[in-house]
């Protein structure tokens, strides 16, 4: 087995390398090539922290690397600022301000650089990391294979003088290197630099195509991310100036921080709230998808607003049982409803993804403010089965956008005997979002049952989330699979760039989906753990505690409900309902009619056209109900802004609150 | 008794119930419209003949979610015998309700699509309700398992009275019925056909039919658990036999709505109820533990 120090370089350097590398080979084989090369790597690797288990690590010549996170930090501000200048955007250069300035006093006015510098272990690698570095790993790398054919064919589409496919490739591969990093990192300086670096690299993969709404989006998503940078830094001050440690491990080691260091916890929940895309922040992650659809994929599903739900997830300890964590389990469950109630409005194919993205964050954000056992592990869950059905049906979306060049629904009507393979390949992503054995309807179903005794008003609000999931995603799937009476549909070809990734996250949904009982016991029960007494024991224990020392697997009460839940059994019921029509019916074209036209019809069984006044040829058109004028953006955001702003001004006063009465 | 004979007990048993309820359904309402009505056992003939007919089809996809419909009925249904998870059952029955809505979408009939539009639209009516009466059986029992509330002494319509009033709001939607047959109906639908209904024929047809018996002896049986206590069995078939009864004046005595109007009421109504139930015990009764 490689060495630890080799692990954590081929998790954080490699991609580095990787990227570099990509962008000085301009040769579009041999970038395939080492993009591919890099995925295998880096999956191989996070396998192997699955094995080793949990460990810490501090680089050996510590000082250097410290220089090189803080040149790095105020390069990227500077290019902020530069930013901010350049596009005569006044709210990116006042948030890269508000981040350089207090920065700047904070390490070398007030001292805090000498705090940071002893900060012991930098890194710390526990089951939760390992999970986030499992799906960083698995899915965003295969999301970056897809992308070496998806930007060729983008690009083929675009007419480009110059391609620009080493450049988007370049900052890909970096995005898995950054955030491995952020997951691994224990020392605030270097959560703070890798934070900036996804948020650099998420400006840059969005602004990419350069037209003019690209760079608005990108610009967008950059100012606000910096509000929530700019909390993280004043985190950290309050933190120094309290004599806390400046390290996550400080922070939730010793269980709820005193009620004085609520505050900082709040604010850098707060970061992450921005980075998941929360309301009244969501507007970002909704203007990211004018990117081509390999970042929004990647954006959506392994990195980026993993880090914002990972960091609520991560401080979990600090704010067990206080009023905070009530508030964030509101905060998130009134995304959760208004997302997927905004989701049914949407007739963009991407923008329903978008919303669909946001309310499952809220879901995720909202168990790690209720914050049981049983909470954790479904927001744990939530985590690995949200990032493949979402990279799955990103990509889907992509090869989709590619067929039917366009990002409407109602374009995709009849998808399924144009494209067979990708529309069933689509259903099946969007299947696993809510059918019943599928992990995501496991991850709700546990968060349902462990809201209803903590937080009501957050299980509430699931409910009715629940209700409109199901009618945004029915709609969209009828759409797909709405076709004539016609046999024999011929399945597309899809070039092995595409294919791979898609059948490989295929199989994942399956296999996380099947032995979610076995994942669950032998590895995420301990990530569970690690969450809620986290800090505490350090000791390795790797797949199914292999090496358990000092850490033990969650209480039964934890573990007992998922028994409630038969994966199995429900698997096999679904498998029956596809294989036996699948085996037993096949239908001859004797057996086909034409739909019911009230006898109308022009021509043949598989015609759509019917005799109107003077027997005029009309074709038949159907479309969808969205219901714009109640459920629609311009109806409901007004509603969405002002009840999300009050609920967060809520969750800051019950911080300051409890600041207050301990000063 | 063994889980198994009790599975293939009620997959046997419950389509002859629900069947025998249809027919009961048809003769009640044929006498409340001043008709004579046909024999009780005529939805069992129908059926019988439609699984005689030759199969006819406008395209593959259908029968598939004819079979998710059918079987995941069936398995909400067990999970109510085997007296498991009740929050999953929801599920479970939620997502029956989306594969016939999908196996409506399948077809490009504008009859059918209709009719699955407003399908879902009666899903995002009743749903919430049904996920809420979850909730209020744990906030009354400590548990989401079906098994907690036999074993417990106080009856759940104790305290649960007004979910259970919108549970029966929910089941003329459920058992489409006026004033919410508005998908599909089963008396001649004016302005749609039989809306999602419009594209089933023949055996396949008659597998939607038997699916609607298990959904009938199903929600008949969630009915019943509200007044489940150890020892008297009879008083839950009584009051969902009347809960029926009374779904059947409901139906002849009103006028179908629309959609609209359906998820406006259904949510002021049933959410209100139910949320006002649960706020109850959150705040006074503290039945959550």
């Amino acid at each position: 087995m490689l060495p630890y120090n080799w692990m954590m370089a081929v998790a954080i350097l490699l991609p580095v390398v990787a990227a570099i590398l990509i962008f000085i080979i301009r040769q579009y084989h041999v970038r395939g090539l080492i993009v591919i090369l890099a995925a295998i790597a880096l999956i191989v690797n996070s396998v192997l922290f699955l094995l080793h288990g949990k460990d810490t690590f501090s680089p050996a010549n510590a000082q250097m690397w410290d220089m090189v996170v803080t040149v790095l930090d105020y390069l990227i501000l500077l290019f902020y600022i530069y930013v901010g200048i350049s596009l005569k955007n006044w709210l990116v250069l006042i948030f890269a301000l508000t981040q350089i300035i207090p920065l700047a006093w904070f390490e070398f006015g007030m001292g805090g650089r000498a705090a940071l510098a002893q900060v012991n272990p930098t890194f710390v690698v526990d089951h939760l990391a390992i999970v986030m570095c499992l799906v960083i790993s698995i899915v965003g790398s295969l999301i970056c294979v897809f992308a070496i054919r998806y930007m060729y064919d983008h690009e083929h589409h675009q007419h480009l003088e110059k391609s620009r496919q080493s450049r988007f490739l370049f900052w890909m591969v970096l995005f898995l290197g950054a955030m491995n990093g952020l997951v691994f990192a224990n020392n605030l300086i270097y959560l703070y630099f890798f934070w900036e670096v996804t948020t650099l690299i998420c400006f840059q993969l969005i602004a990419h195509d350069l037209t003019k709404e690209a760079i608005g989006n990108a610009a967008r998503a950059l100012w606000m991310n910096s509000i929530g940078g700019t909390a993280m830094i004043i985190a950290m001050i309050i933190l120094f100036a309290n004599g806390a440690q400046l390290s996550l491990n400080a922070i939730i080691g010793g269980g709820v921080v005193s009620a004085v260091l609520l505050v900082p916890v709040a604010l850098m929940c707060f970061t992450g709230m921005v980075k998941a895309a929360q309301f009244p922040f969501q507007s970002w992650l909704l203007g990211a998808m004018v990117a081509p659809t390999p970042v929004s994929a990647l954006l959506h599903s392994s990195t980026m607003v993993k880090a914002g739900v990972y960091l609520v997830l991560r401080l979990a300890p600090a704010y067990a049982g206080t009023k905070l964590g009530i508030m964030i389990a509101l905060v998130g469950a009134f995304t959760f409803m208004a997302a997927s109630g905004l989701a049914i409005s949407q007739t963009t194919g991407k923008r329903v993804l978008a919303y669909s993205t946001i309310a499952n964050l809220g879901l995720i954000i909202a168990c790690a403010g209720i914050n049981t056992p049983l909470s954790i592990a479904a927001a744990i869950l939530l985590i690995i089965f949200h990032a493949v059905s979402k990279g799955l049906m990103f990509l889907n979306a992509g090869a989709i956008e590619h067929i039917v060049w366009s990002r409407e629904i109602e374009d995709m009507e009849g998808l399924a005997a144009k494209a067979p393979l990708v529309t069933v390949i689509t259903g099946i992503g969007v299947l696993s979002m809510f059918l019943p054995p599928f992990g995501m309807l496991l991850g709700k179903w546990l968060a349902l049952e462990s809201a209803s005794s903590v937080v009501p008003l957050a299980a509430w609000m699931f409910v009715i989330a629940s209700a409109a999931t199901i009618v945004f995603w029915a709609k969209w799937l009828g759409r797909l699979f709405q076709v004539l009476p016609k046999l024999g549909s011929k399945i597309e070809s899809l070039s092995l760039s595409y294919s791979v990734p898609l059948v490989a996250l295929v199989l994942c949904i399956f296999g996380a989906g099947i032995f979610v009982a076995p994942i669950y016991t032998g590895f995420v029960q301990y990530a569970v753990a690690d969450v809620i007494s986290s800090g505490q024991a350090l000791a390795a224990s790797g797949w199914g505690g292999l090496a358990v020392s000092g850490i033990s697997p969650v209480s039964s009460t934890a573990n007992f409900p998922i028994g409630n839940y038969p994966v199995w059994p429900l698997f096999i019921v679904i498998a029956i309902a596809v294989l036996i029509p699948l085996i037993f019916i096949a239908v001859k074209p004797g057996e086909l009619r034409p739909v019911y036209l009230c006898g109308e019809q022009v021509g043949g069984v598989d015609a759509d056209e019917w005799y109107s006044t003077a027997d005029a040829k009309v074709k038949v058109q159907l479309g969808g109900y969205y219901f714009q004028g109640v459920l629609g953006e311009a109806a409901l955001n007004p509603w969405t802004y002002t009840l999300s702003i009050v609920l967060m001004v809520i969750m800051f006063a019950v911080a300051l609150l409890a600041m207050g009465g301990a000063l | 008794m063994n889980a198994w004979i009790i599975a293939v007990i009620t997959v046997i048993v419950a389509p002859f119930i629900g069947g025998l309820l249809a027919g009961i359904d048809r003769r009640i309402t044929a006498r409340l419209q001043g008709r004579f009505g046909p024999p009780i056992l005529q939805p069992f003939y129908d059926t019988f003949k439609l699984f005689g007919k030759n199969r006819i089809a406008v395209n593959w996809g259908q029968f598939m979610w004819i079979y998710f419909y059918l079987l995941l009925m069936i398995t909400a249904l067990l999970f109510l015998v085997l007296r498991l998870d009740i929050l999953l059952l929801m599920f479970i029955l939620g997502f029956a309700g989306v594969a016939f809505a999908l196996g409506g979408f399948s077809s490009k009939s504008p009859y059918s699509h209709i009719g699955a539009n407003r399908e879902l639209m009666q899903m995002l009516a009743y749903e919430p309700v049904l996920l809420l009466l979850a909730l209020g059986v744990y906030a009354q029992t400590g548990s989401f398992m079906i098994s907690q509330i036999y074993a417990s002494p106080t009856p759940l319509i104790a305290r649960l009275w007004p979910i259970f009033i919108a549970l029966l709001v929910i089941l003329t939607i459920k058992l489409r019925k006026s004033p919410f047959d508005i998908a599909t109906s089963h008396h001649g639908h004016q302005e749609l056909i039989k809306g999602i209904m419009t594209e089933f024929s023949g055996p396949y047809y008659a597998m939607i039919n038997i699916t609607e018996w298990y959904e009938i002896v199903l929600l008949l049986g969630i009915v019943s658990l509200f007044v489940a206590t150890p020892g008297l069995w009879w008083l839950g078939i009584i009051i969902a036999l009347a809960a029926f009864v009374l779904e059947l004046f409901i139906d002849n005595i009103a006028a179908r709505m629309t959609v609209g109007w359906m998820v406006k009421f259904a949510w002021s109504v049933g959410l209100t109820l139910c949320i006002l139930n649960l706020i109850w015990f959150w705040v006074f009764a503290k039945g959550v533990s």
